[in-house]
């Protein structure tokens, strides 16, 4: 850790992405020059595309691997690396640690002593609220609970295997389960296990899931908030600021579908909303461009609120390929867009 | 007004319902669509609705228009150009009502004076492939050019006769009918509400009336003249005043150059006068009033004959005659003599009632004969029949008669008929009564007009004299048979009786058999032509469909305006693409913009 921000291991490394999937293959999200190198990496397939792969687990390992695959260095080496001494070797000490210099030079042996040397804990809040059901193209789109629950997965995966201890909190309209934090790897298993279990709640109250993150999180950890976002924003902000003051470092993920982003459907529709059972009849093609714009208008009002209390902000659509969401989320704020 | 050259195809103005409907039916039970971002599309609507009601209003209103434009076009659209100089020729009859009420004065001169100023501006729109007529209160339809009927109306003058406005439009419609180029009815008129009667116009018509209120009057509306003849000693008449003035005026009578008598009416009130004795002889009654706007109905003439009673000698064994006789004996209105046998047949004038004894009518027919009288009694008829109401009776139940023979062709003397039939005739000095005066013939001798019956019959009928008649000028009014010779003043007329004659003027007409003055018409103005309250305009249009009525200084702007159409389907075509552009603009731009 340095001073009050977290600090990734991979925080100076140069994300690059080597395994091209198929020649001529290009994500949602994906910049057509990621292609060529994209070859057999799940992270960087289409989510719909690899649900039919196999199960959940199955699934994330593979996105987890072509993910860390895909870096130039492995997170796995130097978790928490604030250098801070030197101390003499001693028996039982990993190899890994020893400072060859020295013992090239001065034939001793030494090693690495890290200013921390404890592992990072997060908690992820999962709202699996009734409108997180819902997909605008079922046979091509996952919805935003299934995609985020890979997503979740894959997160934590890649946490757990950083030494993080992770854990979650799934919410509707009110809490419902809560796994603490581990850091072993069988936790993960634990985790995938609740994530399996989910299914859609009713209504959407983020206030108490953020809540319930400070009796899990004793120290200053990671907060990772995936949700849609249909919720009451005030509410929902001012428990995201509070956690921010506890000093933890809050990731919000806003899972959106292609459809919510640009409207369409039928010549007029009544649309109606699965959680409220509030409805309105409209002329889509009519109203297609001010939807946009409200939409902009959303997404940029969350993401400067966000912004001016420090908390990182993405806009996910279920569309995009998990590594790039991964690169982005993982990617500390001052090097995000 | 708008006219179409295919009106049938306006029924394809309901197509421009469609866009209407489309839109109704595309609202209807939309389906609905499960979509979590529901309060972003509330948002948007919220800030967006009305804006977007305004553009679908918008869009709605310019696909009608582009229907009804392009259905009004297919239809033909033309109107009339107003004050557009030129125009395709044109068949027009121009009306002009110099009835008595266009002498109104107005402005300090006669209404008709603006009337033929406005009739020249008419004719002066003309062009020489026009057919014109003019038709003025004389009835009669003068075809003419522009400078023709300018010199008619150079000398059109008021006239005595009324004009029925709804009948010189039909005249109008029948000459224009007859003309294969448009026809046009332009009419000058006070628009008297009087003179109004319906209608159907075959051409366009336009009405030019003035706009100001038109005076309050009063007329002489009638004048009784009682029982005829007058004793020496004088007759007392009544005058009934009409018109729409509430105050008293001074009524004097006179007759012939004699001193007047005068007396204080008003109208709506009849008020009576006695005028003293005068010799024996044929008299001009005239009854006057102070002058008015309205001259024509200021002055009334009359005939008044002055005579001794008939003395009249009657059977007194016919109970009703002898009755009769002796009641107007008793009022003085005849005396026993020898100048008239009543109830059978003498020397002299005599009024016969067939005898009570069919066995006895032969001798009467041929004593008859004998006589000369062309006329004899036929066979009885006991089949019950009415009297045709005429001058001398009105309808009476006649339940036996004999019917009267002619022995000359015609049916000259005929004074009362009964089913058309001759029931009273006169020849020379002898009247046959086809029915005794008695209830099991006829209830006329049971009747109240019986009494003035007898009076005529006694003091006038049968000593030679026609009945005084009445008429207004122009109106054609039947003569006696006798009557040879119609004089008014200096001017004379040869007649023939049993003919017509049209007094030209106002003024009492004297008939004449021979050197022998039998009878008179007194010629007056129609009495309601003193109302000279205007009608309105609704009134007008009620009657006559389709009528403009503008007032007299636009006439000539609207007139020939049938004739002079313009063309709306370049316009309305022009309209139509405009809309269409516009509409394909709006849609484009902010489906764009969606």
């Amino acid at each position: 850790m340095r001073g009050d921000a977290l600090v990734y291991p991979w925080d100076d490394t140069e994300i690059s992405l080597t395994s091209p999937v198929a020649p001529g293959y290009v994500a949602p999200g994906m910049d057509s020059s990621d292609v060529p190198n994209a070859r057999g990496r799940l992270d960087l397939l289409d989510p719909f595309e690899i649900s039919k792969l196999g199960g959940l687990e199955l699934i994330t390992e593979g996105v987890v691997e072509g993910f860390l695959s895909g870096l130039h260095r492995s997170p796995r080496r130097g978790f928490s690396v604030e250098f801070a001494e030197h101390r003499m070797y001693q028996p039982g000490d990993e190899l890994r640690y020893v400072d060859w210099k020295i013992l090239g030079r001065n034939d001793r042996l030494y090693v690495k002593q890290f200013e921390e040397e404890t592992n990072l804990r997060a908690m992820v809040v999962f709202d699996i609220s009734r409108s997180m059901a819902w997909t605008g193209s079922p046979a091509t789109v996952l919805p935003k609970i299934a995609y985020a629950q890979r997503l979740v997965a894959a997160l934590a995966l890649v946490l757990i295997r950083q030494r993080d201890a992770t854990g979650l909190i799934t919410f509707d309209d009110d809490v419902r389960s809560v796994t603490p934090p581990r850091a072993r790897l069988s936790h993960w298993r634990q985790l995938l296990g609740t994530l399996a279990t989910v299914e859609a709640g009713l209504g959407t109250a983020a206030e108490p899931a953020l809540r319930r993150v400070v009796g899990q999180l004793h120290r200053r950890g990671l907060v990772v908030f995936v949700s849609d976002l249909l919720l009451d924003q005030t509410l929902a902000l001012k428990a995201l600021r509070f956690l921010r003051h506890r000093g933890h470092q809050v990731l919000v993920l806003h899972i959106m579908d292609p459809a919510e982003v640009a409207l369409g459907g039928p010549n007029e529709a009544r649309f109606e909303d699965p959680e409220s059972r509030t409805a309105v009849v409209l002329r889509p093609r009519d109203w297609a461009g001010a939807y946009r714009d409200t939409v902009r208008a959303v997404i940029t009002q969350w993401r400067l609120a966000c912004r001016r209390h420090g908390i990182a902000y993405h806009r996910v659509t279920t569309d995009t390929p998990y590594g790039v969401v991964l690169r982005e989320a993982l990617t500390p704020p001052s090097r995000s867009a | 007004m708008i006219g179409f050259l295919h009106p049938w195809v306006l029924a394809g103005l309901a197509a421009a319902a469609i866009p209407l409907l489309l839109h109704l039916l595309a609202r209807r039970e939309p389906p609905t669509v499960v979509f979590p971002a529901v309060r972003y599309l509330l948002s948007t609507t919220r800030e967006h609705q009305r804006r977007l009601k305004l553009q679908n209003w918008l869009l709605l209103l310019l696909r009608t228009l582009l229907v009804a434009t392009l259905v009004m076009a297919a239809a033909g659209p033309t109107v009339p150009l107003r004050g557009v100089p030129g125009h395709s020729p044109t068949a027009l009859a121009l009306i002009v009502d110099n009835s008595p009420s266009s002498g109104t004065m107005a402005g300090g001169s006669p209404q008709l004076a603006q009337l033929i100023a406005v009739a020249r501006g008419v004719l002066a729109r003309s062009t020489a492939d026009d057919a014109l007529w003019l038709i003025a209160a004389d009835g009669i339809p003068r075809r003419g050019g522009a400078a023709a009927l300018g010199e008619l109306l150079d000398h059109l003058t008021v006239s005595p006769r009324r004009l029925e406005l709804g009948s010189a439009l039909a005249l109008a419609s029948e000459i224009l009918a007859a003309e294969a180029r448009p026809g046009e009815i332009v009419m000058l008129t006070d628009l008297q509400a009087s003179a109004l009667s319906a209608a159907r116009p075959s051409a366009p018509v336009l009405i030019g009336r003035p706009t100001a209120v038109p005076p309050p009057n009063t007329g002489i509306g009638q004048i009784e003249t009682g029982t005829q003849p007058w004793s020496s000693g004088g007759g007392r008449i009544s005058v009934v005043l009409v018109g729409d003035s509430g105050s008293s005026v001074p009524v004097s009578a006179r007759l012939g150059e004699r001193p007047p008598r005068q007396a204080l009416g008003r109208v709506g009130g009849g008020l009576a006068l006695t005028l003293p004795g005068v010799p024996p002889g044929w008299w001009t009654l005239t009854t006057a009033l102070d002058p008015d706007e309205f001259r024509l109905d200021d002055r009334r003439v009359a005939a008044v004959r002055v005579s001794p009673v008939a003395r009249v000698r009657w059977d007194s064994t016919s109970r009703f005659l002898a009755a009769a006789s002796e009641v107007l004996a008793s009022n003085g209105r005849i005396v026993p003599g020898q100048e008239v046998t009543l109830g059978h047949l003498a020397r002299g004038a005599s009024v016969v009632q067939p005898p009570n004894d069919p066995a006895q009518l032969g001798a009467l027919n041929r004593s008859l004969a004998a006589r000369g009288v062309a006329w004899t009694y036929g066979n009885a008829s006991g089949e019950l029949a009415f009297s045709d109401s005429g001058a001398l009776v009105g309808r009476h139940r006649v339940t036996r008669r004999y019917l009267l023979q002619s022995a000359v062709s015609g049916r000259t003397g005929v004074l009362a008929t009964v089913n058309g039939t001759p029931w009273i005739v006169r020849d020379g000095g002898v009247i046959l009564l086809g029915s005794r005066l008695e209830p099991a013939w006829t209830d006329l001798p049971t009747s109240a007009g019986f009494m003035p019956f007898m009076d005529i019959l006694l003091n006038r009928l049968a000593r030679g004299e026609a009945a005084l008649d009445q008429g207004a000028p122009g109106d054609p009014v039947p003569l006696p048979d006798l009557v040879t010779l119609v004089r008014q003043g200096d001017q004379e007329w040869r007649v023939e009786g049993g003919g017509l004659f049209q007094p030209p003027d106002a003024g009492v007409y004297y008939l004449l058999a021979g050197a022998d003055t039998v009878g008179a018409i007194s010629a007056n103005p129609d009495p309601r032509e003193s109302q000279l309250a205007r009608a309105s305009d609704v009134q007008a249009r009620q009657l006559w469909k389709g009528a403009r009525l503008v007032s007299l200084k636009d006439v000539a702007d609207y007139a020939f305006s049938s004739a002079s159409r313009g063309d709306l389907r370049g316009p309305l075509l022009w309209l139509a693409l405009v809309a269409g552009l516009v509409e394909m603009g709006l849609a484009s731009a902010w489906r764009r913009r969606a």
